[in-house]
């Protein structure tokens, strides 16, 4: 133990004699250790988001719709446009399901729209969905102002909207929106609902730019969409996978579709959208060890060329040493000892950097971060490792001086 | 009376150089007894470093026969020839061969961290090893901070503080300036009184006089081996047969 510990001091020592050059050969490594964190940092920062803000759902609730989940991949969406529209009628039909406590029809012609007032216009624009009152506990809206929907809102086809706070900062900066007009397409519509902020997906779109109308006024104003979005809502969570098995059934024997064909019509909850984001996650991670161990290939090299050259300008030191007893073994593992250091050093350098920068992203720009413990220890490993692997062979050769031959190297 | 601690028999070194074979060493033969104190001598190239690098067990013979303190060197390994240094060597070099980044005390500590000894003692013994060579107030000092003198007692220090059986010096004035080289000199005088056994190289004619004892090296051979005072000048002493 004192030998490893005089060992590491004399390697600190000489770190410390060549500060600057030390960090230039720690570069390769820095970078590497520095990308994995800040990689890693961002992608759990991520995941930590997409499980909050992927819940667009409600706890037990989970979406039918033509079009496949949203996910990352590529679609084949003319496949995908070819399905029949969901109906309004087969919403209604899995009302009667036992397991199934609410379902949102939603009209959405999936086309954004601009939302005015007298003096002032949505600059992003805005999803509008024409719903029943069931839309409250499909997509988990909290009212903030006013109130939801009602039963007679939508039976009478009111004029009447609940609006997302985006759309409020908007069109009401000075505040009091409730019973102010707003018109889409120049239909007037009173505001009687301001749905307390939900925040953003991952800082980037936000949840807020919405409003929401009686389906019954959304298809006088907007027209009348063929195809719908079904939100349902399980009786609990424990019973949204019967619940699924009751719709897709019942959606089965409404389109008609033959026992062994496939189902015309997808449905996700929040975790199967969780899931598409690990994989995503995975893909990230794997390119990134990728990179690093690229930029850990060329920190690797840089060490070894760098213990090569203070072998070399060392000779003298090492063949002193020799004379004054040091074993051959002493002196390999006083430049792996070295080498590791270095290596070590730059790891620490590296995480600071990319935890910092990760960090710093997220403080300046609000994308999500979160330094994982294994990250840290992952990215030091390796640097360690590196500096190990390409450390020995300098070592080696210094080791293997002739102690007279190198005292008289000056 | 004892065996003697250094037994040189028929030491061979030989290089080849530019496939030239250079006969640095020819056959060289000498006992040294414990507390003697042996000056080599002789003109440059005679081969005087290359007998003290086989002494100092840093280099191994091309043939012959190097025992020392009982010990047959020939037959050694790397490490048992590390271990050999460590302990009954103490080297000092005419260039000082001080670490420059380390303080007088970490110079004079070394060869005590490679016996493995802890902290403490070896902290202990390098203080008392640089008092007795008068740094005591110098302990801190980098090499270059240190006149010439000093770093020679410095390396002194280092040789002495292991308390070797041998304490070997090839030319240890030769980059000293005449007085501090007389201080050094001084030193070793001083040191051999103690009882120290000590083999040390040098050109010097009023050096070697002071020794009791001097060998004189020719071409890699012993030219004579006598009393210090009479193998100052070329030529003298009693060639053996
Ligand atoms: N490593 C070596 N390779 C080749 N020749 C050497 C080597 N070391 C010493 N010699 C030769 O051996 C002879 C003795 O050298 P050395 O022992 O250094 O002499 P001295 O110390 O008496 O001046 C010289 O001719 C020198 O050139
Ligand atoms: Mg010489």
């Amino acid at each position: 133990m004192t030998g490893f510990l005089d060992t590491l001091a004399m390697a600190l020592d000489t770190l410390r004699a060549n500060p600057l050059r030390s960090l230039l050969t720690l570069l390769g490594i820095v970078i590497g250790s520095a990308t994995v964190v800040a990689t890693m940092a961002l992608t759990e920062g991520l995941r930590i988001k997409v499980t909050s803000d992927m819940a667009l759902l409600g706890n037990a609730a989970f979406v039918v719709q033509k079009w496949p989940a949203p996910g990352f991949g590529d679609q084949d969406w003319a496949r995908f446009a070819q399905r029949r529209p969901l109906t309004r009628e087969q919403g209604e039909a899995l009302r009667a399901l036992p397991h199934v406590a609410h379902v949102s029809i939603e009209d959405n012609l999936d086309r954004p729209e601009v939302i005015a007032t007298r003096e002032r216009a949505t600059r992003p624009v805005v999803t509008v969905v024409g719903a029943v009152t069931d839309y409250e506990e499909a997509n988990a809206i909290t009212i903030g102002e006013g109130r939801f929907l009602s039963e007679v809102d939508v039976a009478l086809g009111r004029r009447v909207a609940v609006i997302g706070a985006d759309v409020a900062d908007a069109l009401f900066p000075g505040g009091r929106p409730l019973g102010r007009e707003i018109r889409i397409r120049g239909v007037p519509f009173e505001v009687i609902g301001v749905a307390a902020r939900m925040g953003s997906i991952l800082g980037l779109e936000s949840k807020d730019a919405f409003a929401v109308l009686p389906w019954t006024a959304y298809e006088l104003a907007l027209g009348r969409p063929r195809d719908h979005y079904l939100g349902v809502v399980a009786t609990s969570p424990a019973d949204v996978p019967r619940a699924i098995d009751e719709v897709v059934a019942t959606l089965r024997r409404l389109r008609g579709l033959a026992p062994f064909a496939e189902n015309d019509f997808d449905y996700f909850t929040n975790d199967s959208v969780n899931q598409t984001f690990e994989g995503l996650a995975r893909l990230v991670g794997a390119a990134t060890l990728g990179v690093c161990a690229l930029a850990l290939l060329v920190g690797g090299i840089g060490i070894m060329n760098i213990m090569l050259v203070s072998v070399t300008e060392r000779t003298g030191e090492i063949g002193v040493r020799m004379a004054l007893g040091a074993r051959r073994s002493r002196i390999l593992a006083q430049f792996v000892v070295e080498a590791v250091t270095l290596s070590l050093l730059g790891g620490v350098v590296g995480v600071l950097l990319g935890a910092g920068g990760a960090l710093l992203a997220h403080a300046l720009v609000g994308v999500p971060a979160s330094v994982p413990a294994w990250a840290v220890v992952l990215s030091l490993a390796s640097a360690s490792g590196a500096g190990l692997l390409f450390g020995i062979y300098p070592a080696a050769r210094a080791s293997r001086l002739d102690p007279v031959e190198a005292m008289r190297a000056e | 009376m004892t065996a003697p601690l250094i037994t040189a028999d028929r030491l061979t070194r030989h290089y080849v150089v530019g496939g030239e074979l250079v006969r640095a060493l020819d056959g060289v033969s000498f006992d040294v007894r414990e507390g003697e104190w042996v000056a080599i001598v002789g003109q440059s190239g005679s081969g005087k470093s290359t007998l003290m690098n086989l002494l100092g067990c840093l280099d191994t013979p091309t043939a012959g026969r190097y025992v020392l303190a009982g010990t047959d060197v020939g037959t050694l390994a790397d490490d048992a020839l590390a271990d050999l240094r460590n302990r009954e060597i103490g080297f000092v070099f005419q260039t000082f061969q001080l670490l420059a980044r380390a303080t007088a005390l970490a110079n004079v500590e070394l060869p005590l961290v490679y016996r493995g000894l802890p902290r403490r003692e070896r902290r202990e013994r390098a203080e008392a090893a640089l008092r007795s060579v008068g740094l005591a107030n110098r302990m801190h000092h980098r090499p270059n901070e240190l006149s010439g003198g000093q770093r020679q007692r410095v390396a002194i220090a280092r040789a002495l503080v292991g308390e070797p059986s041998i304490l070997l010096a090839d030319e240890p004035t030769g980059n000293l300036d005449s007085q501090t080289g007389e201080e050094i000199v001084r030193l070793f005088a001083d040191l051999h009184a103690r009882g120290h056994t000590l083999i040390l190289v040098t050109h010097e004619p009023r050096l070697a006089a002071r020794c009791p004892r001097a060998i004189r090296l020719m071409d890699g051979r012993v030219l004579g081996d006598g009393p210090g005072g009479e193998l100052a000048s070329a030529g003298g002493g009693r060639v053996p047969a």
